[in-house]
């Protein structure tokens, strides 16, 4: 186990390497410095200004600068915010989009593996064709819709719940966001559930379990959730880190401070450092993500070795 | 050589067709698909309206059957339907050309991959493995900040980041096909690696290739619409159903047409465009009967 | 003459101060009162509030925060007016060009007393070019700012001293008749040097900024969030009604959706599309007023087409319906412009006589123009015009490039391009015709007009006239305010027949304010301080 964790360590890094290697490129080769504004800068304070951040530096050595400091685990003070770091932004940010993207997926989970292993036991009938039709729905109407649409409905109309804002993660503030973001997943978890579970049942020691005389339930329960979780899992790893990517249109309709919108907005304003973080942050939790995922693998499947 | 298995092609693909019309839902998707294709573009053709000039006197005209503005008209006054149009002509032309580029890079890659083998496959599909994580969806909106908004560019950046499954499973394919008689027959005829690629391995795989360039397509139009929601769309005056949403978005309260309009254009294309794809996986899947 | 009365101001203030006091209560309505908790929620613009540095600080979120937490030698009265604040009284020298300030007893929010020496060590930190201020200029006015900004002369050289703990003295290179704006402007603002000293640019944290205003700094999410708690060590602090006050950074279509919900009583802008619809039903809760901003289009002079061709210039700013564009694109709610400088009190910017016309009359005038410039249908003007991205002003570009379209024939592009992008290009003098719209630093005509000045930083058309430049270098020494207004007229008159630039409105202030939220007053700055304001009773949704 512990030489499975060192090798998965060990290979993510110059996938990292070639994150930030990518990020840095790209942000450099593009037109329009950090510090271009309509006010244009005297010669003196733009030379202070690009000494401080060390753009005064031919770009090979800002770049060994930027790994350095990177491996240090610090990922520099943010252009556009000068009085903050990189990495006070995302401790900041971070955990909003956790705590959203944790309850959409917790949601998303929960009731998409409900409807489709509902929709799996009895396939061809209503309770089958009508949560699908809707899941079919549910993936093609974007996020962006669907959250205006909430908050005019549950806010502006019914005054049920805030339009937004974030006061220190309560559940009524939580509420919309997490749902707005949820949606899409759960029809693709449904899809996904329901399809591998057909699948499953089709196996032989389902059909054993069935002859033994297993009611629908005990044998979905008890034989078939397994096996069936199997694609869920892979669908899984890459989706926990879409989360960060949702959350942009989420973040900027319901007006939260979580670190989605930062990279637009740190894009917009050159803020190299700042996109660069949080590429790197996203590119990570990727990775973590498929580990989990690997993880999940091996339990789910005992013939699945991890030192493989 | 290659003609008996032409043979052999043509008559699946005959069987195929039959699949995937049998099913009435699949025939009403088809259907729907193509009238919101033939609406787009006739309309714009045939509209007196054009997209980008305003009309002082009919700003917020909410949806009227009067002077033909079914679809009412936005805030300079503009027709919303011949704009919604436009909107659907940009995104079904951004779907076609980014799955397109991402096709056509995947089925490439992926087949060099597992046609060479060897280092050659190890290399690619180690690539592959480390593009996947790759943050591309932020670096894509990245570039579009950065690089300005020229609809080309959004094409092929789009397509540049999805082509990534396809290769994985073209690659799969085509280990397959190598081991087959015919190609090892080609082989010893000398057909360079290259023509072998493109006359015998490519048409074999174009099956699963075109069930995923239809689930491509679907995907490509949303992250688009996304793309454009966030104001890194096309350049105004004209609209993808993407800005339309966003500028409607906006007006959700004042005049909610301009908002569900779109917002049910773009579901309904993504809608049959998924559904489509689905429906043609069921026709290739030999276990369905 | 700006020679102020010291005894009159001493005598005046207690007065004022009371005035502030009895009108708010004498203002309300029979029947009302105050509510008893006196929370405000304030939207402000997203994606600003960089820092709230005061030396370092740009935008307008964060200098709304910065009104509420720090205060300057002036403070802005309700209606917007520079009004005595840290300082009780002041005087000029007969010159114009020496201004001694008297301070109060006041006190730092840890209970340190105010000294003289705070503002002087405020002001070399905004220009000594290690602070990196975008405003290291803005000082300009007053001795060695320049010298210094540019690292030709110490911090210590600049023109402001404390000869004791109570006296500011400035000097200034020539009388500047806006020096009381730039006293409520938070780079003039006293700093506290031992936490600046300690903390470096962390000293703007909740946990270690030391501030004078009458809002203390409780939280400050970044890019989120900032919450403000009355601060009891502020000298006016009995006159403060409102305990707390939160800034909302939103974009402006979830302001609105968050005012209806009622989440926001104070908006800081809305869509100009919404007004009318808004209006209809909000009523008098739709705020809005003159701003002192315009919006122009620049005219790139230095290359063709524009480069010597006045005509085509004359041509397009005419052919414009300005009466047309705001009434339908901005729905009323800003005024057409004929020249850059706004509405000024004491100032009548000079309008060019085709302004008059009908518009038939002017729209045939144009295509006179037109052909002198040489262009036709057979052979008609073909020119790119670049904005930066921003959904409010894209309807005004879509309107301006079809009217240019059917009242010409021209075909103009429309280029919607990333701001950085678009501030460098126009400042290398790339484009043709661009977005050059301009929110003045002080209400007076010259931050208008110096961008036409040759060789100036923003002059980003290119355009010099040396005749417009020696009318400005007469006004920059000129003593008397009337003579100085007229000299910048008559600069401004020259722009006009020149079309060096296309004006196409004046911008407005547009809030939504709930009929709850008294104490704020509509003013040209759009400076609306907290401590003004409070709460009635209402109901409670």
């Amino acid at each position: 186990m512990a030489r499975f964790l060192l090798r998965r360590l060990l290979s993510a890094l110059p996938t990292l390497l070639v994150i930030a290697t990518l990020a840095f490129a790209l942000l450099h080769l593009t037109p329009g410095g950090p510090f271009d504004s309509d006010r244009t800068l005297v010669a003196q304070i733009q030379r202070a200004i690009e000494a401080r951040y060390h753009l005064d530096e031919p770009v090979w050595r800002q770049y060994l600068r930027y790994l350095n400091d990177l491996a240090h685990g610090d990922l520099g003070p943010s252009f556009t915010y000068r009085d903050t770091s990189v990495n006070q932004i995302i401790a900041q940010g971070l955990p909003i989009d956790l705590a959203i993207g944790g309850c959409a997926i917790g949601f998303a989970l929960l009731v998409g593996g409900a409807i489709g292993l509902g929709a799996a036991s009895r396939p061809g009938s209503l309770r089958d064709r009508l949560p699908m039709t809707l899941a079919m729905i549910g993936i093609s109407v974007p996020s962006f819709v669907i959250a205006p649409l909430l908050i005019l409905i549950f806010a502006m109309r019914l005054h049920w719940l805030p339009s937004g804002d974030w006061v220190g993660g309560s559940w009524r503030h939580l509420l919309l966001p997490s749902l707005a973001l949820a949606l899409p997943y759960t029809a693709f978890i449904a899809r996904i559930v329901r399809a591998s579970a057909l699948d499953v049942m089709g196996n032989a020691h389902i059909r054993t379990a069935r002859a033994k005389g297993l009611g629908d339930t005990a044998v979905l329960l008890r034989h078939a959730l397994r096996p069936t979780l199997m694609p869920l899992v892979s669908y899984l790893g890459p989706a926990l880190a879409s989360v960060l990517t949702g959350s942009i249109v989420i973040e900027q309709v319901f007006g939260l401070p979580g670190v989605g919108r930062f990279f637009i907005g740190g894009a917009l304003n050159r803020d190299y450092t700042l996109v660069m973080g949080l590429t790197l942050l996203y590119g990570a939790l990727i990775i973590v993500g498929n580990f989990v995922v690997d993880l999940c693998y091996a339990w789910l499947d005992p013939r699945v070795r991890l030192n493989r | 050589m290659s003609a008996p298995v032409a043979v052999a092609e043509r008559r699946p693909r005959r069987e195929l067709w039959r699949r995937l019309c049998a099913r009435r839902s699949t025939r009403a998707a088809l259907l729907t698909l193509g009238l919101i294709v033939l609406a787009a573009v006739l309309v714009p053709w045939l509209s007196p309206y054009d997209y980008s000039s305003p009309s002082w006197t009919h700003i917020f005209t909410a949806p009227t059957w009067a002077g033909g503005q079914v679809f009412g008209t936005d805030a300079l006054g503009r027709d919303l339907l011949v704009r919604v149009m436009w909107g659907c002509r940009i995104s079904l032309l951004v779907g076609l050309v980014a799955s397109v580029v991402s096709v056509v890079i995947g089925v490439l890659w992926g087949a060099t991959a597992g046609y060479l083998g060897g280092r050659t496959d190890a290399l690619l599909m180690r690539s592959v493995d480390v593009l996947y994580s790759v943050p591309f969806i932020p670096l894509v909106i990245v570039l579009n900040v950065l690089f300005g908004r020229h609809l080309v560019l959004v094409f092929i950046g789009i397509g540049a980041v999805s082509w990534l499954d396809i290769a994985r499973i073209v690659r799969g394919q085509t280990l397959a096909i190598c081991s087959r008689e015919y190609v090892d027959a080609a082989r010893a005829l000398g057909v360079r690696t290259p023509a072998m690629i493109c006359r015998h391995v490519v048409p074999n795989i174009m099956g699963i290739v075109i069930v995923y360039a239809t689930l491509t397509v679907p995907a490509v139009i949303l992250f688009e619409a996304l793309l454009s929601f966030l104001g890194l769309g096309v350049q105004a005056p004209l609209a993808s159903l993407g800005s339309l949403v966003a500028d409607g978005a906006s007006e959700m309260q004042s005049n909610p047409y301009l908002l569900i309009i779109p917002s049910i254009l773009l579901a309904l294309i993504v809608l049959c465009l998924n559904h489509l794809g689905d429906a043609l996986r069921d026709a290739l899947d030999p276990h369905e009967p | 003459m700006a020679l102020a009365l010291p005894a009159l101001f001493a005598m005046f203030l207690s007065a004022c101060e009371l005035h502030n006091n009895g009108g708010s209560i004498a203002s309300l309505r029979v029947g009302a009162q105050l509510a008893a908790q006196q929370e405000l929620v304030r939207g402000v613009d997203a994606g600003a509030m960089r820092s709230l540095d005061p030396s370092i600080s740009t935008d307008i979120p964060a200098e709304r925060v910065l009104d509420d937490i720090f205060e300057g030698l002036t403070r802005l009265d309700q209606s917007g007016q520079p009004a005595p604040g840290l300082a009780t009284h002041w005087e000029t020298s007969s010159d114009g060009r020496t201004w001694t300030f008297h301070l109060r007893e006041a006190r730092w929010s840890n209970g340190e007393p105010i000294r003289a020496g705070d503002f002087v060590y405020a002001w070399r930190r905004t220009v000594d070019p290690h602070t990196a201020s975008d405003y290291g200029q803005a000082l300009s006015a007053v001795s060695n700012a320049i010298d210094v900004n540019e690292g030709r002369a110490a911090p210590d050289t600049l023109g402001i001293e404390a000869p004791d703990e109570h006296t500011v003295v400035v000097h200034l290179n020539a009388p500047t008749p806006y020096l009381l704006s730039l006293m409520s402007k938070a780079y003039t603002y006293p700093q506290y040097r031992p936490e600046i000293e300690a903390f470096g640019n962390r000293w703007t944290d909740p946990g270690h900024i030391v501030g004078n205003g009458a809002f203390l700094l409780r939280e400050h999410v970044i890019g989120g969030r900032v919450t403000l708690t009355r601060n009891p060590q502020y000298w006016d602090a009995a006159s403060v009604r409102l305990q707390k006050v939160t800034y909302l950074p939103l974009d402006r279509a979830v302001q609105t959706d968050r005012f209806f919900a009622g989440d926001l009583a104070f908006t800081d802008s809305f869509s100009a599309e919404q007004t009318a619809w808004l209006r209809s039903r909000l009523g008098s809760q739709v705020v809005s007023a003159p701003y002192l901003g315009n919006f122009v289009l620049g005219v790139n002079v230095l290359h063709p087409p524009f480069a010597g061709n006045r005509e085509l210039r004359l041509a397009l700013t005419m052919a414009l319906d300005r009466e047309t564009l705001v009434r339908y694109v901005r729905q009323g709610l800003y005024q057409p412009a004929w020249t850059p400088t706004p509405p000024l009190p004491g100032y009548r910017a000079p309008v060019p006589e085709w302004a008059s016309l009908a518009q038939a009359q002017r729209l045939a005038r144009a295509r006179h123009h037109y052909q002198l410039a040489g262009y036709s249908a057979q052979h008609p003007l073909e020119v790119e015009l670049y904005y930066p991205t921003d959904t409010d002003n894209r309807r005004t570009y879509e309107a301006v490039a079809a009217m240019w379209r059917s009242n010409l024939g021209a075909l103009v592009h429309t280029f919607n391009e990333e701001f950085r992008v678009q501030v460098n290009e126009r400042h290398l003098k790339k484009l043709p015709l661009f977005h050059y719209a301009w929110i003045g630093d002080y209400p007076d005509p010259y931050t208008f007009l110096q961008l036409f000045r040759t060789g100036f930083g923003y002059n980003d058309g290119g355009y010099s006239n040396p005749a417009y430049d020696r009318l400005l270098e007469r006004a920059d020494v000129e003593s008397d305010a009337a003579t100085r207004l007229a000299l910048l007229a008559e600069a401004e008159t020259l722009l006009n027949d020149d079309a060096a630039c296309i004006p196409i409105y004046y911008y407005a202030s547009r809030h939504l304010i709930k009929a709850y939220v008294k104490g704020w007053t509509s003013n040209i700055q759009d400076r609306n301080l907290s401590q003004y304001m409070y709460i009635l009773e209402h109901q409670v949704r």
